[in-house]
């Protein structure tokens, strides 16, 4: 059943046509730590932010919003399990050794989390916006990943992540057709985030970047940006927000948003996780690791 | 499901028929928001219908009490039926009776589940097959829950795929 390549160009080749990799396939090495790299950033990622949700737990305003919170929580810690799973089928770390550098401040994951959401309004934007952002990168991915385990992993995510983005929107509604407070609430919350989501998507992609090559992403992160700008700067600038961009315009020829010049170097501080909340972040993480320690060798007890 | 007209006794009964097969329909086109493509009658959250006149009364169960998706159930479930010819007015009420059990999903659920999501059903106490290889009792539980808490999450250990039940 398991395949192997001869060389690195019928490796490529197969790809081009739209092969799909399966785990038990003589890939190239190269591959391998590429699509590693890939899940393990997405892994950290959910288990990062399905903390950082928990702890509006007790602070979301009503029961329905702490239902919602909850689910979500549950939701990213389950994508986290899939994911690390699937990582470390891989060969390459084990689950242990992914989480033991996360919790050392070796590990990477989302520029998203490296930041304090200060309101429940940032919480909002982050549903809104941030939340729409990662359903927009992992559409692309999932439509073309050559990489099949993970393929069939992000179609239930992407399904998922559609559902938080209606929690999104409603909570948006709230705030726009809100009290002049709360208005103002979530233009500080846009404020605070409209960047962040941008960087997201990651700095231009290069033209020699392995993972669009090896179709493990199969869109740009500049195109993937640029839809989403099209599709949220009008929607905040229609409820009446005004995005901290003073350049961002609608050209009139070509009917497109367009952005202003973009600084990437908040993006590349929480690339090294010095970010303005990553060391927070990271020490909550390890507490929280090494404080639910009794409930994992509870379980290990029951199921020996 | 059953379906109720008694209340409809002095109408024709081609057209007490006639509302009731379109709102049943209607649900029918009603997908969960967690599984895109599965019908909430295939999942088995629809109790009964009752229709008296013009209005339709739906009862629904959840799978799991607190489900955050039962506000957009309830959404979708009345704007699909207020859509309907014929209906004036939608009550969508969530019972607390009976308990939604995984064998409320019809088949033709099961297999969109497996097929769209790589998601299987656990029903009974006999090892459940992997959903993506058909192994039987090759499947490993890594995690009590899932994303979702009507899931478990579980390792093939013949396909090495890392699989859901719901449960």
């Amino acid at each position: 059943m398991a395949r192997s390549w001869s060389s690195i160009g019928e490796f490529e080749t197969f790809l081009d046509e739209g092969g799909v990799v399966e785990k038990g396939d003589a890939m190239p090495d190269e591959y391998r730590d590429a699509v590693f790299r890939f899940i393990e950033l997405h892994a950290n990622s959910e288990l990062m932010g399905g903390l950082t949700e928990r702890d509006w737990i007790p602070k979301a305003p009503g029961l329905r919003r702490k239902m919602a919170v909850l689910a979500k929580t549950q939701d990213e810690i389950g994508h986290a399990h899939l994911l690390y799973m699937v990582a470390a089928d891989l060969g390459v770390k084990t689950r242990d050794e992914m989480l033991t550098d996360l919790f050392a401040g070796n590990g990477r994951f989302h520029n998203v989390f490296h930041y304090q959401a200060v309101t429940w309004a940032d919480q909002v934007a982050i549903a809104y916006l941030v939340d729409a952002a990662a359903l927009i990168s992992q559409q692309a991915v999932f439509k073309n990943c050559s990489y099949g385990p993970y393929k069939r992993i992000l179609r239930r995510i992407v399904a998922e992540e559609g559902f938080h983005m209606r929690h999104g929107e409603e909570m948006l509604l709230v705030f726009a057709e809100g009290t002049e407070i709360q208005r103002s609430m979530f233009q500080e919350a846009l404020d605070r985030w409209w960047w962040p989501t941008l960087h997201m998507f990651g700095p231009p992609s290069k033209d020699n970047d392995v993972l669009l090559r090896w179709h493990i992403k199969s869109e740009r992160n500049e195109d993937l940006r640029h839809k989403f700008v099209q599709k949220y700067a009008p929607l905040c600038t229609g409820y009446g927000f005004t995005p901290p961009d003073p350049e961002l315009h609608r050209d009139e020829e070509t009917g497109k948003w367009v952005t202003g010049e973009i600084d990437w170097e908040p993006l590349k501080a929480t690339f090294a996780n010095l970010g303005p909340d990553s060391a927070r972040r990271v020490g909550d993480a390890a507490r929280h690791w090494s404080d639910t320690g009794w409930v994992r060798a509870a379980l290990e007890a029951i199921a020996a | 499901m059953t379906a109720r007209g008694s209340a409809l006794s002095n109408r024709p009964d081609s057209v007490v028929s006639s509302v009731q097969n379109d709102v049943v329909s209607a649900l029918r086109a009603v997908d969960d928001p967690e599984y895109p493509g599965v019908s909430i009658v295939d999942l088995g959250l629809v109790e009964d219908v009752r229709v008296d006149g013009e209005r339709v009364e739906v009862d629904l169960i959840p799978t799991f009490s607190g489900c955050p998706a039962l506000a957009f159930i309830a959404e979708d479930v009345a704007r699909a039926i207020e859509a309907v010819t014929g209906v004036g007015g939608v009550i969508v009420a969530f019972v607390p009776e009976p308990v939604w059990t995984p064998d409320r999903i019809s088949a033709d659920g099961r297999r969109r589940i497996a097929a769209g999501f790589g998601v299987g059903v656990q029903l009974g106490p006999k090892p459940p097959a992997c959903p993506h290889c058909g192994a039987p009792a090759a499947l490993r539980e890594t995690a009590l829950f899932g994303p979702v808490r009507c899931r478990s999450i579980h390792h093939c250990d013949a396909c090495g795929e890392a699989v859901e039940m719901i449960r």
